[in-house]
C-alpha cells in the first residue's frame, strides 16, 4: 500500500491511469484473437496429427502447400498478437512503474521475434523448401 | 510490484485469550482481529467467549456483547443492524459480508473475524474507506443532464425504471471490492466492483444525458479493465448484487461504441 496515488486525484473523473485509447482497442483485440485462436487450435492439431512420424520431405510438402503455409503464417501472427496482449494484462496486474515498462518492452520484442522468427520459418519452407 | 505477503510488522500474532463468562452453560468462540495504531505491536488475534443465552443470534450481536461485557476497546463499525447501512462489513470466516446479517449457526467452531482484506485498518476491525469512496466519487454517482430542468421531475417509464433493479440496492459495504484480487493489487488505480456497478447504474439511467461523457472517464485499462470476471464480488455481495455482470455489460457497451 506504498506510493498510493492521492484519493483526490483518484476521485477526480478525468483522470487516466494508462493508455485510455488503446483500452478498448486492446480488449477487443485480445477476445477476437482468443476466439480465432480455438478455431486454429483445431487446425493445428490436424497438422501435427498428419505430421506424426512422417520424415523432413513430407513436413515440407505439406506445410509448403498453399492450403497450409499461409495460414498457418497467420496463426502465428494471431497468437503473437494474443501472447502479447495476455502477458501485457497480466504484466499490469502485477507489476508498476519501471519494472512494468521494462517487462513490457521485453513481452514485445519476444512476441514480434517469436512471430518473425516463425514466419520465415514458413516462407522458408513454403518457397525454398 | 504486488505483494504477496504482509510485512513482518502487520503479520498478526497470538493474543490474549479472555475469560469464559461464569455460570455460561451454551458459549461460541469469537477469534477476532486487533490492531491499534498508537502502540507499536503487531496486530494479534484475541479469544473471546460469547454467552449464548445473553446474547443475540448475530454475530455483530456477539460483537456487541463483547464490547458491553468484556471488553470495551474492541472497535467497529455498526448502525442500522439489519443490513441496510453496510458499515459492519468485515471478513468473517474467510468471507466478507455484513455482521448483522451473518448468524452464528451459520458456522460451527470458532467464529473468526478481521477487518476487510487488504485495506489499511484504522484500529481493530475498522478499515480505512476514503480512497473507496473517492473511487465512487469518480464516476460522478448523481443525474447529469444537458436539457432544461422540467417544472415537476425526470420522469421515466415502467421498463426504464426497472432497469435499475438489482443496481441500485447497493450499499457500500465495501464488501465486493475488497473481495477482488484485481482490486487486492491496484487498489488505487482500478476503481473496483462497487463503483463500476454504480457506474453502469448511471450509464443506463433513461434520464440521464451524459453516457458518452461517462464512457470516455471510464475508458483506461485499469479503471475499468481489470476486471478479469473472477467473481469474487458477485458471491459475497450480501445483497445478492452481481457487480461483475455490470461491469460486463460497460466493457459490452465500450466495445458496441468502438464498432459503432
Amino acid at each position: 500500500m506504498t506510493d498510493r496515488i492521492p484519493d483526490a486525484v483518484i476521485a477526480n473523473p478525468k483522470t487516466k491511469y494508462g493508455n485510455a485509447k488503446a483500452s478498448t482497442h486492446h480488449f477487443i483485440a485480445q477476445r477476437l484473437t482468443g476466439a480465432i485462436n480455438v478455431v486454429f487450435i483445431g487446425f493445428l492439431a490436424f497438422i501435427v496429427l498428419r505430421l506424426a512420424g512422417q520424415d523432413r520431405s513430407d513436413m515440407v510438402a505439406t506445410i509448403g502447400s498453399g492450403w497450409i503455409g499461409p495460414p498457418l503464417a497467420v496463426l502465428l501472427v494471431i497468437v503473437a498478437i494474443h501472447m502479447c496482449n495476455g502477458m501485457r494484462d497480466t504484466l499490469e496486474d502485477y507489476f508498476h512503474g519501471v519494472a512494468y515498462q521494462r517487462l513490457m518492452m521485453l513481452n514485445t520484442a519476444f512476441c514480434i521475434f517469436i512471430a518473425v522468427a516463425g514466419l520465415a520459418a514458413i516462407l522458408k519452407l513454403v518457397f525454398w523448401g | 510490484m504486488v505483494e504477496l505477503m504482509l510485512p513482518k510488522a502487520d503479520r498478526p500474532t497470538q493474543g490474549k485469550s479472555w475469560p469464559k463468562p461464569a455460570n455460561a452453560k451454551r458459549l461460541r468462540e469469537y477469534h477476532i482481529y486487533r490492531y491499534d495504531p498508537d502502540q507499536s505491536a503487531n496486530p494479534r488475534i484475541d479469544t473471546y467467549f460469547v454467552d449464548l443465552d445473553d446474547c443475540g443470534p448475530m454475530i455483530l450481536d456477539g460483537l456487541l456483547w463483547i464490547k458491553n461485557k468484556v471488553d470495551v476497546t474492541l472497535t467497529l463499525r455498526r448502525s442500522c443492524r439489519e443490513g441496510i447501512c453496510g458499515s459492519c462489513s468485515m471478513n468473517i470466516n474467510g468471507l466478507n459480508t455484513l455482521a448483522c446479517t451473518k448468524g452464528m449457526d451459520d458456522s460451527t467452531g470458532p467464529i473468526k473475524i478481521y477487518p476487510l482484506p487488504h485495506m489499511p485498518v484504522v484500529k481493530d476491525l475498522v478499515p480505512d474507506l476514503s480512497t473507496f469512496y473517492a473511487q465512487h466519487r469518480a464516476i460522478e454517482p448523481w443525474l447529469k443532464t444537458v436539457s432544461p430542468t422540467p417544472d415537476k421531475e425526470w420522469t421515466q417509464t415502467i421498463p426504464q425504471r426497472a432497469k435499475l433493479d438489482g443496481l441500485y440496492e447497493c450499499i457500500l459495504c465495501a464488501c465486493c471490492s475488497t473481495s477482488c484480487p484485481s482490486y487486492w493489487w491496484n487498489g488505487d488505480k482500478y476503481l473496483g466492483p462497487a463503483a463500476l456497478l454504480q457506474a453502469y447504474r448511471w450509464l443506463i439511467d433513461s434520464r440521464d444525458e451524459t453516457t458518452s461523457e461517462r464512457l470516455d472517464d471510464l475508458e483506461d485499462p485499469f479503471k475499468l479493465f481489470r476486471c478479469h470476471t473472477i467473481m469474487n464480488c458477485a458471491k459475497v455481495c450480501p445483497k445478492g448484487l452481481n457487480p461483475a455482470k455490470a461491469i460486463a455489460e460497460i466493457k459490452k457497451i465500450m466495445v458496441e461504441r468502438k464498432a459503432a
